[in-house]
């Protein structure tokens, strides 16, 4: 499901792989399953790498997802964060 | 001034400002250190004031003006890019919000840049910057040993971040290996000033932080430790690299099934390193233990604090009815995070000591 402007979940849910490699420096996470908890203990999401993902996705897409999703339920699994955020994305570049 | 809250860290320009004349143009003779802006920088220090520099010029020039005004800064941007910019990679680099910064600088382009781009930073000119030790943003209420050693555990933290990015394995390892202990102990009356100070500087990790009516001074601090129904407990950080001294705290509010923690705080410099979720589950076990079933926290919901809401999520602390402008909108209103108690609980790392767990003092 992709309104108009938004982004493809598959590749949103790429682009997240790739920057909790980065962040943990773990490559282990480029084949991370879309089902998995982002806060279990495969990821460990913690506040410090949670803040940074956040800050990112709000660079990359556009998208405030602190600001809109107050219990961060969006965080549960990697594919919940992808659909959440390929909803609501917006172009970054150009009118 | 849309800004709020004690300055954290001066950001100060080199040219005209630091140093009583410009770096490139004099030749063999740079020009010394301005002894005002000297006497400025140790008096801010000695309250737990962070220096950092941002200049255009290349990096010998901060070598220099480190020499010369014999001060050890936290960090230094040379290069050609805005201030603005170079403001906010300090600010990410300390780990420390863009509003906790001030900047000095004696080109009034350069103060209207950073004052467009940045509103919550403190704007000053050399010549406000002398008189600015009497303000109260750099007036910390309380001045503890942990404040006087700021500069050093920066510097302790910088070499801990390179062997962490050197290191390879997981988070949880790297901890390990840097044989890091949280120590989490009921408050003492010595712990007030430190706790009161904790208060009012944390921010990001603060759940009292734009609560009406917070008022976490010395005094309440003093009363909660004689009153019957509360507890208040500190947590201590060290490693190999360091120690960080008391890093944070908590108030309970101990009531039959339902206990509440109306203050949780951490100060942003232990984040990454394992302590508010430490904290947030031993006072978890610490509730269930004592036959709880339910803990609350209230908690300003804000832009500002999302780390301590990753937190309190990662904990399975939720806001059971949200408000908001929409559905789970965040308007900055009051909520309350919610957790119920019952099994199973979360672990507690071997490396951390706490109040009724193995290793730790008498609940």
């Amino acid at each position: 499901m992709s309104p108009p402007g938004g982004a493809d979940a598959a590749s949103v849910t790429d682009d997240l792989r790739a920057f909790l490699a980065s962040a943990t420096g773990r490559d282990e996470l480029l084949r991370l399953p879309p089902g998995t908890a982002l806060f279990g203990t495969a990821v460990g999401l913690d506040s410090l790498t949670g803040t940074l993902l956040l800050r990112e996705i709000h660079r990359r897409f556009g998208v405030d997802v602190a600001g809109e999703d107050l219990n961060l339920d969006s965080l549960a699994t990697l594919g919940t964060l992808a659909a959440f955020v390929a909803e609501r994305a917006r172009p970054q570049d150009g009118p | 001034m849309s800004r709020d809250g004690p300055v954290k860290c001066v950001v100060w320009d080199i040219d005209n400002t630091l140093l009583t004349g410009i770096y490139l143009e004099s030749g063999d003779q740079p020009p010394g250190a301005d002894p005002v802006l000297t006497a400025v920088l140790a008096e801010l220090g000695e309250r737990g004031i962070l220096h950092a520099l941002a200049s255009r010029n290349p990096p010998e020039a901060a070598a220099y003006t480190a020499r010369v005004t014999g001060w050890r800064f936290a960090a230094a941007e040379c290069g050609w890019g805005d201030k603005s910019g170079a403001l906010t990679r300090i600010a990410a680099t300390l780990g420390i919000a863009v509003d906790a910064l001030a900047f000095v600088d004696d080109d009034p382009y350069e103060r209207a840049e950073v004052g467009l781009a940045l509103p919550g930073v403190l704007v000053l000119s050399p010549e406000d910057a002398a008189e600015a030790a009497g303000w109260p943003e750099f007036s910390p209420p309380v001045i503890t040993p942990e404040a006087r050693r700021r500069g050093e555990m920066y510097a302790e933290r910088q070499r801990r971040q390179a062997a962490e990015r050197s290191f390879g394995g997981t988070r949880e390892e790297f901890l390990a290996s840097a044989g890091t202990q949280v120590r989490i102990a009921a408050a003492t009356a010595a712990d007030v000033p430190r706790l009161a100070e904790l208060a009012a500087r944390t921010r990001q990790f603060n759940s009292a932080a734009g609560r009406p009516g917070a008022e976490l001074t010395q005094d309440w601090f003093r009363g909660l430790l004689a009153a019957p129904d509360r507890e208040v407990a500190t947590v201590r950080l060290r490693d190999a690299f360091g120690d960080d001294g008391m890093v944070g705290g908590c108030v309970i509010d101990r009531d039959a099934g339902t206990w509440a923690v109306p203050l949780v705080m951490m100060s942003c410099r232990a984040m990454g390193r394992g302590v508010i979720d430490a904290l947030l589950a031993w006072l978890i076990r610490h509730a269930a233990r004592a036959g709880a079933r339910r803990l609350l926290i209230p908690c300003v919901a804000s832009s500002r604090n999302v780390p301590l809401r990753l937190a309190l999520a990662a904990a399975g602390f939720r806001v059971p009815e949200p408000a908001g402008p929409d559905d789970g909108g965040v308007g900055g209103n009051p909520a309350t995070y919610q957790r119920d108690l019952s099994p199973p609980l979360p672990a507690l790392p071997g490396r951390v000591s706490a109040p009724g767990e193995p290793g730790g003092d008498a609940a």
